[in-house]
């Protein structure tokens, strides 16, 4: 059974997760430097996040529909991100056994992980917060 | 961090929780098989040949004689696309897929180095699923059975006849090109990629300039000790990596130094470059792509003179990393203490030896270049992988003794 019951607790979690760090006033310009509109397409729940991480503009996130063209669209399970924000998936391997699948250019999003390595207990920390201890049992 | 996270440097030892080794291409190697190229490749499949090369080895009077072992195998060549450039793109692959419709091809034979075979993989996928070159782009992304979660639909056959020994593009499922439009090189990597056949016959490098037989082989050796330490190591590709560093300890320089009288060198090098291809790579290649692309130094040259600077940071960041180095460093009879200083010398030693730079600024990069150098590292894939994590100032630090 899938982590997420609907695409709105994607929303809730990975989605709040991507508009604190686009306000971050350490993180986000970090970020920015990819210079790229990412959007994470998921399954069981369909849903999708598109953030603009552009270099000296102000950050966006959209859930759901967009208007925002992305550069890069990184597909996998709802279940497969909620566990990278966990801090335990692989992204080289889950590449390579296909459980996320990457169009554009990837390189730009490698970039981006080990920038990722202080989000890990902030997600925790927001899934905490709200008594989600489910979803991090689960995982 | 957590354990098993995306950021976790992997033990280099012990039972990995996975890895995934793949390799389809039949290879055949050794002495005047370029007159049965037609009868191995039916083999395949194939009928109707489509000769991908370029102008520089179609000088060389190598494609004819390739022509003339496929037609020698009952096969036809139905045409022979030879404007593939040194750094081919988006639009050469396209141009060679029309063209390879338009003579009515059904298959396609790659003579050349790695540009040629690259533009052949991305041709074949175009040739096939149509859509354009550009549209490839990704990491298994190829069209599958089953809503796009089965088995890969096939290709058109390709089979590779490389003329460097290097690039090792003959074995691999990967393919890099240039998008001139967006100023950009986009990669392609998945299964339908790797050729169906590769043909190693050191007829192909008897003219090899020296220079370009050092610099390709100092590539292969690199894919070998970056293949060796990657993160992304496997108990499969450390059998293929220590070997071919056998291969190259023994030829290499036999294979630069006497070059057309040396046919065992060089067909010993084919098949250690054969070996040494690995997606799993590490520093060396991050910081060699941003100086090839933005300075416009050759490939192996960058690698050749990272390669050892790499080897001291990396040695140094834990025992487990310094230990995978001792296997090689056991290979070529080094044993000192400090693997990482005693290992790159003993490499600066033969970059010098083989008439390569050993600094890139005698390969034409400024010390103002740096910065940007460093962002094209730390951008580059292959930085996720180096056994040691690496961060700007890393980076900043050894372009700096590499100056």
């Amino acid at each position: 059974m899938a982590y997420f019951k609907d695409a709105d607790e994607v929303y809730a979690y990975i989605g709040k997760l991507f508009e604190q760090l686009a306000e971050d006033e350490e993180l986000a310009p970090k970020f920015r430097k990819a210079n790229t509109i990412v959007q994470y397409q998921y399954r069981d729940p369909e849903s999708q996040i598109t953030v603009k991480l552009i270099d000296g503009e102000d950050g966006r996130v959209d859930c759901g529909e967009t208007t925002m063209e992305p550069e890069v669209v990184m597909s996998m399970e709802a279940d497969t991100a909620h566990r990278f924000w966990l801090g335990k998936v692989n992204v080289t391997v889950a590449l390579a056994r296909g459980q996320m699948k990457a169009k554009g250019p990837v390189a730009k999003i490698l970039k981006l992980v080990p920038l990722t390595k202080p989000v890990f207990p902030r997600y925790r920390a927001l899934l905490e917060q709200d008594g989600r201890e489910d979803l991090l049992e689960a995982a | 961090m957590e354990a098993g996270s995306a950021l976790d440097r992997t033990p280099l030892r012990g039972f990995k929780d996975f890895y995934q080794y793949a390799g389809t291409t039949r290879v055949i190697a050794g002495r005047d098989l370029l007159s049965s190229t037609g009868f191995e490749f039916q083999k395949e499949g194939a009928r109707r040949v489509f000769v991908v090369t370029d102008e520089v080895i179609r000088g060389t009077g190598l494609v004819e004689k390739v022509e003339a072992g496929v037609a020698d195998g009952g096969l036809e060549v139905v045409g022979v696309y030879d404007k593939v450039p040194q750094d081919s793109s988006t639009h050469v692959c396209d141009d060679c897929a029309a063209a390879a419709k338009e003579a009515g091809a059904d298959s396609f034979l790659a003579v050349g180095g790695g540009s040629v075979m690259d533009t052949a993989k991305v041709a074949d996928a175009v040739f096939t699923h149509g859509g354009g070159a550009r549209e490839q782009e990704g990491f298994f992304l190829m069209p599958r059975e089953d809503d796009g979660m089965g088995r890969p639909l096939d290709t058109a056959p390709l089979a590779c006849i490389p003329t460097t020994a290097g690039t090792g593009s003959e074995v691999s499922m990967a393919a890099v090109i240039k998008d001139p439009d967006e100023k950009i090189k986009i990669e392609i990597a998945d299964f339908p990629l790797f050729p169906r056949l590769a043909i190693l016959d050191p007829e192909t490098t008897r003219t090899l300039p020296p220079k370009i037989a050092a610099a390709t082989g100092m590539d292969a050796m690199t894919h070998a000790i970056e293949g060796y330490v990657s993160v992304d190591w496997s108990a499969h590709q450390d059998a293929r990596s220590l070997h071919a560093l056998r291969i190259i300890r023994d030829n290499l320089e036999r294979a630069v130094q006497r070059g057309e009288k040396d046919e065992e060198a060089r067909g010993n090098m084919l098949i250690a470059a054969n070996l040494a291809i690995t997606i799993a790579l590490g520093s060396v290649h991050a910081m060699s792509h941003p100086a090839g692309a933005q300075f416009g130094v050759p490939h192996g040259v960058a690698n050749a003179i990272n390669l050892p600077h790499v080897i001291r940071h990396n040695a140094a960041g834990s025992d487990d990393i310094a230990d995978r180095y001792r296997d090689i460093g056991e290979i070529f009879d080094i044993a000192e203490p400090d693997i990482g200083e005693a290992l790159a010398s003993h490499i600066t030693g033969l970059v010098d030896r083989l008439g390569l730079p050993t600094r890139l600024s005698q390969a034409g990069v400024p010390e103002d270049g740096i910065p940007a150098l460093v962002e094209g590292a730390m951008g580059d894939g292959t930085t996720l992988l180096n056994p040691r994590e690496m961060d700007e100032e890393d980076y900043a630090e050894l372009y700096r003794a590499a100056l």
